[in-house]
């Protein structure tokens, strides 16, 4: 199913629910919605097999998102305002280690890791503190 | 509507100097040189880059060549890496000239791969005769990064990703990456015009014209993919091999702590030569992104539960997830535990098939610092992989021969088909 292009490219993470049909119609992708107690995850799939997982908490704002797929998700689109202390930490991780390793990024606002390989990349984003009570970083897959 | 760009004219991209055949990069610290028969050697030695030491990155040399021409340049220092598709060499590495560039109308076809760590390689698909051993892969789509040097225009957002462009030696580490891993080419049927795909997936193939915005463009996978058409994606030159062409042996000696360097071999095919057979090795089938499962402290790591595991020699340590072992506070992405660890994980693969793996996890600073600091081979280096599973990095393939099947090849009678890995 497309969707028209161009749209604006809204904040997903820290972002309030409309950002999720942003990321879906930028993923050109579908869009299943489930309602859980503390949170409603909304897994957007794309046509290459790309699923990203968004956590929007009852106020309606996207805490954290998850991906894993064959490729790496748009990171600018589903980290949107976050994208930015991202990068600089994807620069911190590099000018620290030399070789191929996962990435973690962790920072009192902004947890970002990511595993995985061509084909089958995985990772996770999160605002600590946006996490609903009684949601654990382990929830967030 | 179906964007399809059809590619088939190749032309000289003109951009390259230099004199023909030699070396490129920096006068290369290990011995590998030009193996024989399968037979590609290996070294662990610290790799291309001056004044810096890459822990744990198994090097080779590859022979580019004009395509259907005796005139080729061997580059040394190249990465060994069963985690991804594909030959990629940086372009200031490469002194050969005449490479052919993948065009459509007046746009060149450019190449994206995006790592896990946040890295990304840009950079012309051309088209080489790749040669290791005695081993040739003709007309293979290779990716040169960085070519041309000066971009004449923007790298597409959802390639650079927020990431960090390596398109240059100190940045990648490397004078390039062998791409061997369990997959004929970098995309396959989705990036493919037949593939079903309304749109070009992002970030692999894009066409830039000069002056304009690079679009998102599908590229043939050629028959693997049912077309009639050649394959144009960048492809594993294990592929392309006449014979030796369904996967790679990769076999290092045992080590114990560090060293200073190790040497191995890259063996080229699967039960198709005597040194090559798969004997008693157990065959772990992999899932449909390449993964296994792996069990470590009773918790259960795969992509069932978004956490996979996998074999891969790119990776230079162990990466697991553990929060009782401390990581070293100048580099983060490595375990610095109190005292040596002995550990122990349990594979499983797709097949059912199941291994113990026994491994170890010393102090990545003690390990750096030993040797006078000049050590370049870690059997016991281990890091983090906090969101996620196991990472069997080079470490793991000390003391073992590694095989790495590759999807869709024929394999040996009596095993499971391809992807699978076995040791």
């Amino acid at each position: 199913m497309a969707f028209g292009l161009g749209l604006p490219a809204f904040a997903a993470l820290g972002g309030d629910v409309s950002s999720v049909h942003a990321d879906q119609a930028n993923m050109k992708a579908s869009l299943k919605t489930t309602a859980g107690q503390a949170y409603t995850l909304h897994e957007i799939k794309t046509p290459m097999g790309m699923i990203v997982h968004e956590f929007v908490s009852a106020d309606g704002r996207v805490f954290a998102v998850a991906w894993h797929g064959p490729s790496m998700p748009p990171m600018q689109q589903i980290l949107g305002t976050y994208f930015q202390q991202f990068s600089a930490g994807v620069q911190a991780h590099h000018a620290a280690h030399v070789g191929r390793s996962p990435l973690n990024i962790q920072q009192a606002g902004l947890v970002v890791q990511s595993s995985g390989h061509p084909r089958g990349y995985f990772g996770r984003a999160y605002v600590p503190e946006m996490l609903p009570q009684g949601v654990t970083p382990d929830q967030i897959r | 509507m179906r964007r399809f760009l059809l590619l088939i004219s190749v032309v000289s991209l003109g951009l390259l100097v230099g004199c023909g055949s030699g070396s490129g990069g920096s006068t290369p610290k290990g011995v590998p040189t030009g193996g024989t028969g399968n037979t590609q050697p290996i070294a662990v030695d610290g790799g291309p880059v001056a004044n810096t030491i890459y822990p744990n990155g198994a090097f080779i040399d590859v022979t580019i060549c004009n395509p259907g021409t005796t005139t080729c340049q061997t580059i040394n220092g190249i990465l060994v890496d069963t985690g991804s598709f594909g030959l990629r060499i940086l372009s200031s590495a490469i002194t050969l000239t005449g490479l052919k560039t993948l065009t459509s109308g007046n746009s060149t076809l450019y190449n994206c791969i995006n790592f896990a760590d946040g890295s990304y390689l840009w950079g012309a698909a051309e088209v080489a005769d790749v040669q290791m051993a005695s081993e040739l892969a003709s007309s293979a789509t290779i990716q040169v990064i960085a070519d041309p040097a000066a971009n004449t225009f923007t790298i597409p957002t959802n390639c650079s990703n927020g990431g960090i462009d390596e398109d240059n030696q100190v940045a990648l580490g490397t004078n390039g990456i062998l791409g061997v891993g369990p997959e004929p080419v970098d995309c396959g049927l989705a990036c493919d015009p037949n593939g079903g795909n309304q749109f070009p997936p992002e970030p692999f193939y894009y066409l830039c014209a000069s002056g304009t915005t690079c679009t998102p463009s599908f590229v043939s996978c050629g028959a693997i993919c049912g077309d009639t058409s050649a394959n144009q994606q960048v492809v594993n030159p294990v592929a392309l091999f006449a014979t030796d062409n369904n996967g790679v042996i990769i076999k290092l000696p045992t080590l114990s702590g560090g060293a200073a360097s190790e040497s191995g071999s890259l063996i080229f095919g699967i039960g198709t030569q005597t040194n090559n057979q798969v004997g008693s090795a157990t065959i772990f089938t992999l899932d449909s992104q390449d993964t296994f499962s792996v069990t470590y402290k009773g918790v259960t790591y795969n992509s069932s539960n978004n956490t996979p595991s996998f074999i891969d020699s790119g990776s230079n340590a162990f990466f697991f997830p553990d929060t009782t072992i401390p990581t070293c506070t100048d580099v983060t992405s490595f375990y610095c535990p109190t005292s040596l660890l002995s550990l122990s994980a349990t594979n499983l693969g797709t097949n059912n098939a199941t291994g113990t793996v026994n491994f170890s996890i010393d102090n990545a600073d003690n390990l750096f610092a030993e040797g006078g600091g000049a050590d370049a081979a870690f059997s016991t280096l281990g890091g983090p992989n906090a969101g996620g599973g196991f990472d069997y990095g080079l470490p793991f393939f000390y003391g073992k021969s590694v095989f790495t099947s590759i999807d869709g090849a024929a394999v040996p009678s009596g095993t499971p088909a391809a992807p699978w890995w076995a040791y």
